[in-house]
């Protein structure tokens, strides 16, 4: 008998899964977390002064190293200052000592390293629509840094396994000593000690959650635009997964955040409590798209490259609630002709036929317009799409092909 | 972080016993330093921690530090017996005409690098294609221009972690021996563990001309076998790591002919 090998047995099986059952009919719902209750633990200028979390600030300022250099990072002056602003206003206490990073990574996240210093994927950029819900995001993970989240998780983490690795000895020894076999008991406590860590880190997300809404509210960003990033979360996971004929994935016992539902619910709440009844609140939405108009056609480029059409057709028209135009209207044919099912190439090409119609139409709408336009056997007008095309383009890597092409 | 794969890979590979095991690997055409070459020693990458009754890591800086400098230390003091001219970086901007993002491009190249020659030669996953070849791995033009702009022969990668095991640990380790009278019996709960390796790369050419892991374990918490944050320990990793270099198989071969 040795503690590293567990030995799953059918009984302890049997017995973990009741316990995993009971555990889900009661449901993994906790009480939320109220945002007057969330007090900044940290001053500014935090520095560690225990052993433990000097070790882990030791680590993070290698890997802080390595990011900063990293070349997966989007290094516009103009972007990360606008960044390191927000970070400025709604970052508490320690709003000065942050650093915030942005990655090239189309994918919804951000994250907050122990030593205060957040990335956020450029992914996140796209799918806010305007600076509140980028604020509420900032202003939730900068609730980690101020709720000293990472250390008091390590610790909690510690604590329990070094609870259960004593209390797994001394049930065996305890148990051979009287002549039983503990090690059912043993599984049962390592199942609850393994959900009590979910269950924590999950009680920190609820925490980061209120701490950022009392947050953004108090520098004056409608705090309701926390909760909608949540329900168009959760419309973009239920597009992507209708589209593969799949259901969206709902919380679990082993998640370590609470699912997007509860957040929805909580935010929503908290929005409430944080709201001060004659005050003005901004959504920053004019601002937000000044800022990240130029790197636009990147973040739509690299989500629909995703193979991912359902989660992309839902974006577009997410941000299209706020206008259609030509940038939006191109990349929406360029969902469907990725996509590629029976039909699409017509709805492609009268989404690059609605795009040219705008103003601000890329490039790349005239040339498959024009392409579009010589499928269906309208060469005249392909012609003229293309000539719009080179002109915008001269030195386009296919123009020689397109002059060919128009004769 | 990609050399924490490499740390978590070897580490899952260490076998279950109080062992130290070293096993290196050279370009066949590898003749170990002589005489009067320049060698360039990036920064030692070192951390020691603390093993949790619970069996977590916790990450030690004041640890980290000593063992960083003892390493360095003990480094000197072996090449200085060896005849070559030494410089160790403590900071990637230390060398004039480089920056330090060339310097950070390299040392990560050398981890990517390191962490295939850990799968194909360590892990098992051996390459029909480079079956007695030695050790045939590059880091191409990247590493010769840093030869070029600064002068230097060699350049050495160092990785080194070391795991103490707690008090609480050792306690464990005590009670699942005592466990053994009452027919319960678990000293093995794991206690302290090194893993530390190496890479030489020739700065003229690009190639790792020479690799070496070192792996030191134990199963009973509270067996020591060189402890980073004394000098004595220290010297002992250097020397068990880097001490006996041996030649390339074709220079070998090429010996005993003669």
């Amino acid at each position: 008998m040795c503690l590293r090998c567990l030995e799953v047995s059918r009984r302890s099986l049997l017995a973990g899964g009741g316990v995993a059952a009971a555990a889900m009919a009661t449901g993994v719902a906790q009480a939320r977390v109220r945002p007057q209750d969330m007090v900044p633990l940290v001053g500014p200028g935090y520095r560690p002064t225990e052993k433990d979390e000097q070790g882990i600030w030791q680590l993070m300022e290698r890997a802080e190293e390595e990011i900063a250099g990293s070349n997966l990072l989007i290094t516009d002056p103009k972007l990360t200052g606008y960044l390191q602003n927000i970070i400025g206003t709604v970052g508490g206490p320690a709003a000065k000592d942050f650093r915030i990073y942005l990655a090239h990574i189309p994918d919804f996240n951000a994250m907050m390293f122990p030593t205060g210093f957040a990335v956020i994927f450029s992914g996140l950029l796209l799918r806010m629509r305007n600076e509140a819900q980028l604020a509420g995001v900032i202003a939730h993970e900068s609730g980690h840094f101020l709720r000293r989240h990472m250390i008091r998780s390590w610790r909690d983490q510690r604590r329990k396994t070094d609870l259960f690795a004593i209390g797994a000895m001394a049930a065996g020894i305890g148990g051979a000593g009287a002549g039983v076999y503990l090690g059912d008991y043993v599984q049962l406590a390592q199942l609850g000690a393994i959900l009590s860590l979910f269950q924590y880190s999950r009680a920190m997300e609820a925490e980061a959650d209120a701490m950022g809404a009392k947050l953004i509210a108090g520098s004056g960003y409608a705090p309701v635009e926390m909760a909608n990033i949540w329900q168009q979360l959760i419309g973009e996971e239920t597009a992507s997964a209708k589209y593969r004929r799949k259901h969206r994935r709902r919380g679990s016992l082993f998640d370590t955040h609470p699912s997007s539902d509860a957040r929805l619910a909580d935010l929503r709440a908290d929005a409430a409590d944080v709201t001060v009844p004659g005050r003005a609140y901004q959504n920053g939405r004019e601002r937000y798209l000044s800022m990240i108009g130029p790197i636009r056609p990147m973040l739509l480029d690299d989500q629909v490259k995703l193979n991912d059409p359902g989660a992309s057709q839902y974006l577009i028209e997410t941000l299209a609630q706020d206008g259609w135009n030509g940038l939006l209207r191109y990349y929406e044919g360029e969902v469907w002709r990725l996509r590629n099912r029976r039909g699409d190439d017509a709805r492609a090409a009268q989404s690059y036929s609605a795009a040219v119609a705008y103003p601000d139409a890329p490039a790349d709408a005239w040339r498959w317009h024009g392409i579009s336009l010589m499928k269906a056997g309208r060469p005249s007008e392909a012609r003229a799409a293309f000539s719009r095309y080179l002109i915008m383009k001269p030195d386009a890597s296919d123009a020689a092909w397109v002059r060919q092409v128009i004769g | 972080m990609r050399k924490w794969g490499v740390a978590l890979a070897l580490a899952a590979a260490v076998p279950m016993s109080a062992c130290v095991q070293t096993r290196q690997y050279a370009d066949v055409q590898f003749t170990p330093p002589r005489g009067e070459y320049k060698l360039l020693v990036l920064r030692p990458d070192v951390t020691v921690g603390s093993l949790t009754t619970g069996g977590m890591i916790e990450p030690r800086a004041d640890w980290t530090e000593q063992a960083r400098a003892n390493i360095i230390a003990a480094l000197r003091a072996q090449q200085a017996g060896r005849g070559g001219k030494l410089e160790i970086l403590e900071r990637r901007n230390q060398l004039s005409g480089v920056s330090d993002q060339e310097v950070a491009d390299v040392e990560r190249l050398f981890y990517a690098v390191g962490q295939s020659i850990v799968l194909h030669k360590y892990l098992g996953a051996y390459l029909p294609t480079k079956r007695g070849k030695g050790l045939e791995y590059t880091l191409g033009e990247d590493a010769v221009r840093l030869g070029q702009k600064t002068g230097y022969d060699y350049a050495l990668f160092m990785h080194a972690e070391d795991e103490v095991a707690s008090t609480g640990r050792i306690a464990l380790g005590v009670l699942g021996l005592a466990g053994c009278f009452v027919g319960f019996c678990a000293p093995n709960v794991g206690g302290a563990a090194q893993l530390d390796y190496a890479g030489l790369v020739d700065l003229h050419t690009g190639e790792v001309v020479w690799f070496n892991v070192v792996r030191a374990g134990s199963e009973v918490p509270g067996i020591k076998f060189g402890d980073l944050r004394t000098p004595q320990g220290a010297e002992q990793m250097v020397e068990r790591l880097l001490g006996r270099m041996r030649p390339g198989r074709a220079i070998r071969r090429a010996a005993e002919q003669r």
